[in-house]
């Protein structure tokens, strides 16, 4: 860093005993920014600053992506009726620490967040006709327990294999930890095939877990529309190709596919959902 | 953030010697075997959190119980005559995901080290790594020594099995020493305190693999027992060496009989470079490493660990 300045803040609001969520912009699925994109739709939130660039990413050019060039951000948006703050970024490529730190200042001594939730996919083999599972790993116990009423599963065990690095999510929920702020990792595992797409039914997944939760009134007509087009595109391909039809009903019945069905699958998926 | 000491330790005029990961684990390896004979005690560590990325997470029953950094620590051990601070990284800082250490990360992290250096008097330091060299691996590893000031320079000459950069032939004294064993010399001499870095020599054919390679720790713990004139154990290390020369035997002897017949001509490289210069040219070198690697990576994957 060549300056003191990591973030900006623009105007005012009562942002005290908020909740924070955390969506990542490199997510399977585009999970993270979707389901954020939908909450600051639906709620009506505003843009209230961001964490600066400079120290964060390396500024040797711009990422071009689906033709448009494109820098990194890490905006806060502020949602005034229903004490949500939504932080959408791009992944730091450098200066973690510092990048979550200058975060959690702002959640701690400008909003005093009682909660901060992160947001991110998991792959799974499993159909996108199954119903969507909810996973938390949290960074105390009371808030797992306070998650029991919601239907998240809340157990698992892992440990970082050698030769991977653990999430920034997970750096955050554990930086979180260090503060005593509670944090909630939440994950999604999203059927493989719509990785490259998109997965609406996890969005949903998402979004149904903060509304129910914290009583945000959110309409999910748009959400259902768009899984309902997704259904009907999906459901346009079974009845052009049968045999892509048998290797979904093979994964909802928790059967392999070989390598040549799993790439075709995705293949055509994707082709169809374009 | 930055240090923090676990104990004061009342040291008398202390030798500090530290070590980063690098190419065959040379300098790590040597300063571990030490730390572990002496029973050196932890005395301080550095915080790792503007240094680097979490390595491992640990969740138990959906509960975030740990997240493990890579570690800095100081180590020191009381002789009653010349005392030893040992100074072990687990990673260098390096801002662009290398192995090395570069940048404001890396020049933070060696003033760190060199911080705890002069809190203790410390008026040497030693930092460790490898020297790539032509040679074969049952050959014995020479140490090479790169003072920080000319008047170092003599005291390394009169040392068995230690060489200097001009006495590398083609080198005339000159060279580079990547990542935080060279940064800590430079800094170090600003700071007005001699160092020396000692580089046990590893056969160039396996710079690119992850293989440990403790005969070249070996020859620095030689190098350190003559400069500290202090009886170091080499059991240990020699039972590494053995072990490590008979898995290198068993995976060469899989080698096809064109690349052995190459790397066999490096077996007399290291003694004769200073007379020969056709022994081993750089095609011939680029060819030896383009075939080992071509070899280990595609025809014998199987065979790397």
């Amino acid at each position: 860093m060549t300056g003191e300045q990591t973030i900006r803040l623009s105007g005012d609001a009562d942002l005290k005993g908020s909740v924070l969520i955390v969506a990542w912009a490199e997510d399977a699925s585009s999970l993270g920014v979707q389901t954020a994109d939908y909450l600051i739709q639906s709620l009506g939130c505003r843009e209230f600053g961001e964490i600066l660039p400079e120290g964060f990413f390396p500024m040797g050019g711009v990422n071009v992506v689906d033709d448009i060039a494109r820098f990194p951000e890490s905006r806060l948006y502020i949602c005034d009726n229903s004490k949500l703050i939504i932080f959408k970024s791009t992944i730091p490529r450098m200066g973690w620490y510092r990048f979550l730190t200058s975060l959690l200042d702002v959640a701690q001594q400008d909003c005093a967040v009682k909660e901060i939730y992160t947001l991110g996919a998991m792959i799974s083999t499993a159909a996108h006709t199954v119903p969507r599972l909810l996973i938390s790993i949290v960074n105390n116990r009371e808030i797992k327990a306070a998650l029991e009423p919601y239907n998240v599963m809340a157990d698992n065990d892992y440990e970082t294999p050698p030769g991977q690095k653990p999430t920034l999510s997970s750096y955050l929920a554990w930086l979180a930890g260090q503060r005593g702020i509670p944090a909630v990792n939440l994950w999604v595992p999203v059927p493989y095939y719509l990785v490259p797409v998109s997965d609406p039914r996890s969005v949903k997944r998402l979004v149904y877990f903060f509304n129910s939760k914290y009583n945000l009134g959110v309409d999910f007509t748009a959400l259902d529309t768009v899984i309902a087009g997704q259904n009907n595109q999906i459901a346009r391909l079974f009845e052009q190709s049968p045999e892509i039809k048998n290797m979904v009903r093979k994964l909802e019945v928790g059967e392999a596919l070989d390598g040549a069905e799993s790439e075709r699958l995705a293949r055509e998926i994707a082709e169809a959902l374009k | 953030m930055g240090i923090r000491y676990i104990k004061e330790a009342g040291l008398t005029d202390p030798v500090m010697i530290a070590a980063w990961p690098g190419i065959g684990n040379i300098g790590l390896i040597a300063l571990d075997t030490l730390r572990r004979s002496l029973r050196a005690e932890q005395m301080a560590y550095i915080e790792p959190y503007e240094f680097f990325y979490p390595k491992k997470v640990i969740i138990r029953g959906g509960e975030l119980v740990e997240l493990d950094f890579p570690t800095s620590d100081f180590f020191y051990h009381r002789s009653g005559r010349r005392d030893l601070i040992l100074f072990i990284g687990e990673e260098q800082p390096a801002e662009g995901g290398g192995v090395y250490a570069t940048g404001s990360m890396a020049y933070g992290m060696a003033n760190l080290v060199l911080d705890v250096a002069e809190k203790y008097g410390c008026r040497r330091i030693y930092t460790s790594g490898a020297a790539v060299a032509p040679m074969h691996h049952t050959a014995r590893s020479r140490a090479w020594a790169v003072p920080n000031a000319a008047n170092l320079i003599a005291e390394f000459k009169g040392y068995d099995n230690t060489v200097l950069m001009s006495d590398i032939e083609g080198r005339g004294g000159e060279g580079n020493i990547a990542g935080l064993n060279g940064l800590l010399l430079g800094i170090a001499r600003r700071r007005g305190i001699d160092a020396v870095c000692l580089m046990g020599e590893i056969p160039v054919y396996l710079q690119g693999f992850p293989f440990p390679y403790p005969k070249g720790s070996k020859s620095v713990l030689e190098v350190l027992s003559m400069a500290l004139d202090m009886w170091i154990d080499m059991e240990v290390i020699d039972e590494l060496a053995r072990q490590s020369e008979s898995e290198l035997t068993r995976l060469y002897e899989k080698l096809p009989d064109e690349i052995k017949q190459q790397l066999d001509r490096l077996k007399d490289s290291t003694v004769a470079a200073a007379e020969s210069e056709d022994l081993i040219t750089e095609d011939d070198k680029k060819k030896i490493l383009d075939d080992v690697d071509k070899f280990f990576k595609h025809d014998g994957g199987g065979e790397q660990h």
